[in-house]
């Protein structure tokens, strides 16, 4: 744990405005969370009506639509198939891209150079521009969709060029040369000294990888949509689709299910907390 | 790495995530771009090629140029006071202030809450909650909804999109301030350092990779803005707020161009390339190396 | 350390809250109110005694896919789909359309090699993919008993008409009765002045603003500004010539009867409207609850919009029904004397991708939906839908339904469908939100209208 720096009153008096300032976001921040969660303990009447009565003074409360969100989403299936796609897909693309990022760092040539760019520039396609192409492709010629393994591997591509571009950066500022060539010197391989040497150093910016790939492969809805019509294998938003109607939404459950899809990133987020918190990179430069 | 079997390595490091890569998102992409030469409408059988015909119907759309000028302004809201917020926020939670991980979980919540929630959330907050407390104080600002005012409605985009990005920008710099070796900052304040002064000539410097980083992710997710639009205010009050992304969708399939919809949508491409491209130039210069 | 104890335990009172809801499913607090909207909608029986339909052996072991889009008759239709294999031995899969628009998930499915054997589209949809790729249904027995409810192109009929859906100015008949002290005769309003009338009685006994209207484009581009097409001649043709008349500028928006006097209704609409002082802020949620409440007296929306007053509380022996949307005040004025039910969800087949026998089992459960006993009153019970074949013999249970059902039955509702382009409802109801909110007159509107009509091919 850090120390806070020495100073007088004047610095305390700065610590305690910021801190104050930083409760007021926070809780702006927290709001529409915290609306979330009175809300899915509603019915759908007292949303409309009053959606910041505080729990208890409100008619009929209940769990009911964490109940009926549970059943209609066949939670289980779901959570499995979710489960699934996201680990598979995140242990993907956080190893392939840290690789691929090494290599960039470290072989700064043609090859190296292209592959960066046109990752950096694709950041920039909207989806929409690639969605039927890539269905053309995919399903049209090739006839891959409906399997978990065409969606693993679309989620790792396409979220390949941001998780190369933040290893890139990471290892270009974090990683010191010198390490990895005392590795070599004391007669390590290159994939020695990647995996022993250079990867326990980009742990936080691994955990963070790991926070953001898992967090959009677990919520997203548009490409698993296009890749999965299959019900035995829809992931956990597409397995809300029964609460959403032509003209009108079933808020409460919604909300309910909105509640149950993300409990377990925000598990998968406190316990990564503390890998990032552990400050490896502090003690191995020394 | 040295050169030495330059070859092998390059099988094993970068030929695995450039084949996924390239097979997802590059051979796509390209089959987009020969489609805006083509007059296929997305279920036709046959495709012809009609050459530039389509970019025509681009420059004829002036609703297209219309939301790409909102999207600038846009951006440039967006992208300076996510970052500013963001960075500020992310200093805060890392100089080991009590209570620092409950802030952290709480400043994570936004990126958990997506889709139609969102939207109705907000506009919960703006024709409500806002209202609710004008109709107690009697303050003008907040008399009616935000949402059916064309410059309230945009301000009001610009808040949720700053709300949602943040949140994820925090999570970058507090990773790169992580990153930074608390020698760093112990010298930095040993030798008297002022707040300002190590925030300019000691922390900017080494946090100039993340800065690059968010800065890009902002400014390309400002300028691909939909989800938000969508759910928020669908374009409304009367067209007001459609941003680019938007617009590129509806043309595809609401008024069935597709070809002019996918022109549209690779030239926000190129626009948004050239931007970020002098952005990434321009940041990457003052990177320095550990 | 106590810090991140303190995140852990805020996350693990929320696991474990959550997995003990999952598990154990308990309720507090007045769950069994009796007005609680979420109680489980009790099932209408189906009677499977008799059925008289004819399977084609043949195609037993077939398996189809069908499409929906009609998001709130998912689970019926799953149900249906069920009952259906049970007696033809054809495995219907039903695939939900959610977030996309149909037509743009149509579009990737077709692209996927993947499509749906059936899909139930708009017909705008229907129209733009029929001829490449639907089965030709012009031969079909059924389309007979939908007389005046199908869709031709140039000359053939590729869709199933699913449903007629009905739209008007919708009453709580208690909530005036309670206001006026008195009896309240639907039918004795004729007029846009008598209209009037009533609702500033209905002001002057204490309600102050009786309308509510949705700001949503789809509403306002859609379903109030066709009326102007509809109205030309009450039937589809002549709303049809309206619009090429329009394209061709031909027809004067500025001076063109049907457009002044939509705007006459229009703005007495706007006028008594609930959320007068932000119209572009209404709720569509709330104005369901504020009409079943009695807080407004009136609501301008179709007979999809049961489920969301039954949600507010709304019984089905409620009194609820349609005002015709009141264009002028002559009295034998067909517009101020029927409401508009016309067939909105059309069923296509695919003939691209579907073998022959996938082809035939789909036709078969169409057929058999019209036919069969027990599709009869599937469509009807469990779908909830007012089916457009004469031959069906069961009636809608909800009163708005009623009421649209008995209107066609008595020749109260005109069946005009107008086919505009896609973006009708969204360009046009964009500037329907600017007139709406004030920031623009009627000139700026028609303007708009006429100038989206020229840039049309």
């Amino acid at each position: 744990m850090k120390k806070t720096t020495i100073g007088g009153t004047k610095r305390k008096v700065t610590n305690i405005l910021a801190m104050l300032g930083l409760i007021i976001i926070f809780i702006a921040y927290m709001f529409p969370f915290i609306m979330v969660v009175i809300n899915s303990l509603k019915q759908k009447r007292d949303i409309i009506k009053s959606p910041f009565s505080w729990l208890f003074t409100i008619k009929g409360l209940s769990f009911d639509n964490f109940v009926k969100a549970y059943t209609q989403m066949d939670f289980l299936n779901a959570f499995k198939n979710s489960l699934i796609v996201t680990v598979s897909a995140t242990v993907l693309v956080t190893l392939l891209a840290a690789m691929l990022a090494y290599y960039i760092v470290r072989h700064n040539n043609g090859i190296s150079k292209l592959t960066f760019g046109l990752m950096v520039a694709s950041m920039i396609i909207p989806f929409q521009a690639i969605m039927i192409p890539l269905v053309s492709i995919y399903g049209g010629t090739l006839n891959l969709l409906n399997h978990r393994i065409t969606l693993i591997f679309l989620h790792t591509g396409f979220s390949m060029a941001m998780s190369v571009f933040m290893f890139h950066g990471f290892i270009k500022g974090n990683v010191p040369m010198a390490l990895e060539e005392a590795a070599y010197i004391d007669g390590c391989t290159h994939s020695q000294t990647f995996f022993k040497i250079v990867l326990p150093l980009l742990k936080p910016i691994i955990s963070t990888m790991v926070i953001l790939n898992s967090l959009a492969f677990w919520n997203d809805f548009l490409l698993p949509s296009l890749v999965l019509t299959d019900k035995k294998l829809l992931t956990l938003p597409l397995s809300t689709y029964s609460f959403y109607g032509t003209y009108s939404a079933d808020y409460g459950t919604i909300m309910a299910g909105l509640l149950l899809c993300v409990v377990p990133i925000l598990v998968l987020y406190v316990a990564l907390q503390k890998q990032i918190i552990g400050g490896v990179v502090a003690g191995a430069v020394k | 790495m040295r050169n030495k079997n330059n070859g092998k390595d390059f099988c094993m490091f970068a030929l695995p995530g450039m084949f996924c890569f390239f097979a997802v998102v590059i051979v796509p992409f390209i089959y987009g771009v020969y489609l805006t030469f083509t007059d296929w409408n997305g279920v036709a059988q046959v495709k012809n090629f009609v050459g530039f015909k389509n970019f025509g119907g681009v420059v004829k759309d002036g609703q297209f140029w219309t939301s790409l000028l909102l999207t600038f302004k846009y951006v440039i809201f967006v992208v300076i006071i996510v970052n500013v917020l963001a960075f500020a926020i992310a200093y805060l939670l890392t100089r080991g202030m009590k209570g620092e991980n409950f802030f952290r979980a709480g400043f994570f919540t936004p990126n958990l809450i997506g889709g139609i929630v969102l939207g109705y959330i907000w506009q919960f907050v703006f024709s409500r909650v806002f209202v609710s407390i004008g109709e107690s104080t009697g303050w003008k600002l907040f008399e009616v909804s935000w949402l059916s005012d064309p410059t309230n409605a945009f301000i009001a985009l610009v808040v949720v999109s700053v709300w949602q990005l943040s949140g994820y920008m925090i999570l970058i710099y507090v990773a790169g301030f992580m990153g930074l070796s608390e020698d760093v900052m112990e010298a930095a304040s040993i030798d008297g350092a002022s707040g300002f002064v190590k925030l300019k000539s000691i922390i900017m410097p080494l946090m100039m990779s993340s800065i690059t980083i968010c800065l890009f992710l902002t400014l390309s997710r400002a300028f691909m803005v939909y989800d938000v639009n969508l759910s928020l205010t669908a374009g409304a009050p009367y067209g007001t707020t459609e941003m680019a992304a938007m617009h590129v969708y509806e043309k595809a399939f609401t008024s069935r161009q597709f070809g002019v919809g996918q022109s549209e949508a690779l030239i926000l491409f190129i626009i948004v390339a050239c931007i970020s491209g002098i952005q990434v130039y321009l940041t990457k210069r003052q990177e320095v190396e550990a | 350390m106590r810090k991140k104890v303190m995140a852990r335990v805020v996350s693990s009172v929320l696991v474990t809250a959550l997995t003990v809801t999952m598990l154990t499913g308990c309720r507090f607090g007045f769950a069994s109110d009796p007005d609680d909207p979420n109680e489980e909608e009790k099932k209408v029986p189906i009677d499977t005694s008799t059925d008289t339909f004819e399977y084609d052996a043949s195609l037993n072991g077939t398996n189809i896919t069908l499409l929906n889009t009609k998001a709130e008759i998912q689970v019926a239709l799953e149900e249906m789909g069920a009952e259906y294999e049970k007696k033809s031995g054809v495995h219907v899969e039903v695939m939900p359309v959610s977030d996309d628009s149909p037509y743009t998930k149509m579009i990737s499915l077709y692209n996927s090699g993947n499509p749906p054997t059936i899909a139930i589209l708009d017909t705008t949809d229907v129209i733009a993919l029929a001829e490449e790729k639907a089965v030709d249904l012009t031969d079909e027995k059924w389309i007979a008993e939908a007389e005046g409810y199908t869709t031709e192109l140039n000359g053939k009929i590729y869709s199933f008409p699913l449903c007629i859906e009905g739209r008007g100015i919708i009453y709580n008949k208690a909530v005036i009765e309670k206001a006026l002290g008195e009896t309240f005769d639907p039918a004795s309003v004729t007029t846009l002045d008598e209209f009037k009338a009533l609702l500033d009685r209905l002001v002057d006994k204490g309600i102050e603003k009786p309308v509510s209207m949705a700001k949503e484009d789809w509403s306002l581009g859609a379903h109030h500004l066709q009326y102007i097409y509809e109205t030309y001649d009450g039937t589809s043709t002549g709303a049809q010539e309206a619009v090429e008349e329009i394209k061709a500028g031909k027809l004067d928006l500025a001076s063109y009867k049907r457009m002044s006097e939509f705007l006459d209704i229009f703005d007495v609409l706007k006028e008594y409207n609930v959320a007068k002082g932000d119209p572009l802020g209404a709720d569509y949620d709330e104005m369901a609850i504020d009409l079943a409440d009695g807080k407004t007296a009136f609501w301008f929306n179709g007979n999809w919009a049961w489920p969301n007053l039954s949600e507010a509380g709304a019984e089905e022996t409620d009194e609820y029904g349609f005002l015709p949307y009141f264009m002028n005040n002559d009295k034998n004025d067909f517009a101020n004397q029927m409401i508009q039910g016309a067939p909105s969800k059309q069923v296509m087949v695919d003939r691209q991708i579907a073998t022959e026998k996938e082809q035939a089992a789909g036709k078969q459960f169409l057929s058999w939906m019209v036919y069969s006993e027990i599709g009869q009153q599937m469509m009807v019970k469990t779908c909830n839908i007012i089916p457009p074949f004469k031959n069906n013999p069961y009636e809608p249970a909800d009163p708005l339904s009623r009421d649209l059902y008995e209107k066609v039955h008595e020749g109260k509702a005109f069946s005009a469908s107008v086919i505009v382009p896609n973006d009708h409802w969204a360009v046009l109801g964009a500037a329907m939100q600017k007139y709406l909110a004030g920031r623009s007159d009627r000139d700026e509107l028609i303007k708009s209208i006429q100038d989206y009509w020229a840039e049309q091919e």
